[in-house]
C-alpha cells in the first residue's frame, strides 16, 4: 500500500526505507525521517530515544499527526500478530503484484517468509505487467484528484 | 472512573480512538464465544506479564525459541497451553510455527479458544503499544464481568491450506455473519481479515478498532484520508512497523 499511495501522489520513492529504516533510502514521503524514526523508537526499548522522536515528529508535523502515527504503530503491532498467530499465507494476488519489490527489499530473509507461495516465472512476468498497469492507473487517478482540489 | 478518561500529556487523543478503546475494554471484560470474562481478562494480563517473563526473554535471545524449556511467569486462571500461546504471541510472534500450534491442540487447547485468546491479546497489545508510543501509562485492565461464553461455532468454518487455524471461506458465512469481510469485490477477503473468523466477534472488534487506529475497510479503498497524516505517511509507518516485526504482509 505504501508503493500504491506514493504512486497515487505522483511521487518517486525508494521503498528500501521500509527495511533499512531511517538511515536508508529516500521514501519521497513528507516527514519520512521523523515518521520512520518514531516507528523504530516505538518498537525499541530506549525511552529517551522514543521521547525525542516524539518531539521531533510533533515539531514538524504537529500533535494530531503524532497521535495518528501512534495509532498506526498500535494497529500494526496487532495486525502482524494476527497474521503470525493464525499462520496465514500471503494472498496470491498480493504475492503476484509484490514479487518484484519483495525481492528488492529482501523480504525472503524474514523468518515468516516460508508462508509465501512465490509465483512462477510466468506469474512473475504477469505480475510485473499488472503492477505497471496498476501504477499507471493510480498516477492518473491521483493527478485527477489533485486537479479537482 | 471511566476507562481511558484521564489522559495527560501534550497530545489530545481523538474522540474516536477513546471511544474504541473504551469499547474494547468492555468487550474484553464480557464473556466471549469460548472464554469467560475472567479468562479474557486473564489473557489481557498475560500480554503484560509476558514483557517481563524470564522464559520469554531467554527464548527471544535464543537461536531457536523452541530450544529453551521452562515455565512462564504467570498467575492467571488460564491453562498452561494458552499462557504459552499468549506469551509467545506477545514477545516473539514472527517465530511461531505450525508445528508449535499443533502442539497446543495436542495439549488440549481448542482451536476456538486459541483464536479467541489471540484476538483478545492482539487488541490489548495494540492499545498498550499506542500508549507506549505516546509516553502514556497503560490503562488498568477492566474487571471481568459475569456470564457464560456463547459457544457459537460458525457452520462454515473449515481448515484451509492458507492458514493454521480454521477460517470461514467468504462464501460460507452464516447469515448472522454477513458483512464480516466487508464488501470486497467478488466476495473475496484478504487472509488477514479471515484469520480470526473462527470467532467472528473478535473479527468485528479488531476491525472497529482498526478503523480508529488505522483506516476502516471502506477508507482503505480510498487513497485520500481525513487524518492529519496522508495515506503515504500512514503506510510508511505501517510498513516500517511490519518490517521490524519481520512481517511480510
Amino acid at each position: 500500500m505504501l508503493r500504491a499511495s506514493i504512486d497515487y501522489q505522483g511521487k518517486q520513492g525508494d521503498l528500501r526505507v521500509v527495511t533499512e529504516g531511517s538511515k536508508g533510502a529516500d521514501s519521497g514521503v513528507t516527514h519520512s525521517d521523523e515518521l520512520v524514526a518514531f516507528a523504530e523508537a516505538a518498537l525499541g526499548s530506549d525511552e529517551a530515544v522514543l521521547a525525542s522522536s516524539r518531539d521531533a515528529l510533533r515539531e514538524v508535523a504537529g500533535s494530531e499527526a503524532l497521535v495518528d502515527a501512534a495509532g498506526v504503530v498500535g494497529n500494526f503491532q496487532r495486525m502482524v500478530r494476527i497474521a503470525d498467530g493464525a499462520g496465514i499465507s500471503l494472498d496470491a494476488p498480493v504475492a503476484l503484484l509484490s514479487a518484484d519489490f519483495r525481492e528488492e527489499l529482501g523480504l525472503a530473509e524474514f523468518s515468516t517468509a516460508s508462508r509465501i507461495s512465490e509465483p512462477g516465472a510466468l506469474g512473475q512476468a504477469f505480475g510485473g505487467i499488472a503492477r505497471a498497469a496498476v501504477a499507471t492507473g493510480l498516477r492518473i487517478f491521483g493527478r485527477r484528484a489533485r486537479a479537482k482540489r | 472512573m471511566t476507562a481511558f478518561s484521564s489522559w495527560s500529556g501534550p497530545d489530545a487523543i481523538r474522540p474516536d480512538l477513546v471511544a474504541q478503546y473504551q469499547r474494547v475494554w468492555a468487550h474484553i471484560a464480557s464473556p466471549g464465544t469460548w472464554l469467560t470474562g475472567a479468562e479474557r481478562v486473564g489473557v489481557a494480563e498475560e500480554t503484560r506479564r509476558a514483557r517481563g517473563c524470564d522464559l520469554c526473554s531467554r527464548r527471544k535471545a535464543a537461536l531457536s525459541p523452541f530450544s529453551i524449556d521452562g515455565h512462564h511467569d504467570h498467575a492467571s486462571v488460564l491453562p498452561e497451553a494458552l499462557v504459552d500461546a499468549i506469551h509467545r504471541i506477545t514477545t516473539d510472534a514472527a517465530r511461531l510455527t505450525e508445528r508449535w500450534y499443533q502442539g497446543l491442540l495436542e495439549a488440549g487447547l481448542s482451536a476456538e479458544a486459541y483464536v479467541e485468546g489471540l484476538g483478545v491479546a492482539v487488541q490489548v497489545i495494540s492499545i498498550d503499544e499506542f500508549h507506549h508510543a505516546l509516553g502514556l501509562p497503560v490503562e488498568p485492565l477492566p474487571e471481568a464481568g459475569p456470564g457464560e461464553p456463547s459457544r457459537r461455532r460458525p457452520s462454515g468454518a473449515t481448515q484451509i491450506e492458507d492458514a493454521w487455524v480454521p477460517v470461514i471461506p467468504a462464501d460460507k458465512l452464516d447469515p448472522e455473519d454477513e458483512g464480516l469481510y466487508g464488501n470486497m469485490p467478488g466476495g473475496r477477503a484478504a487472509g488477514v481479515v479471515r484469520a480470526l473468523s473462527l470467532v467472528p466477534e473478535e473479527v468485528r472488534s479488531w476491525q472497529a478498532l482498526s478503523g480508529a487506529q488505522y483506516l476502516s475497510m471502506e477508507a482503505m479503498a480510498r487513497m485520500e484520508t481525513e487524518r492529519a497524516l496522508d495515506r503515504a505517511q500512514i503506510e510508511l509507518v505501517a510498513g516500517r512497523v511490519s518490517a521490524l516485526n519481520e512481517c511480510f504482509y
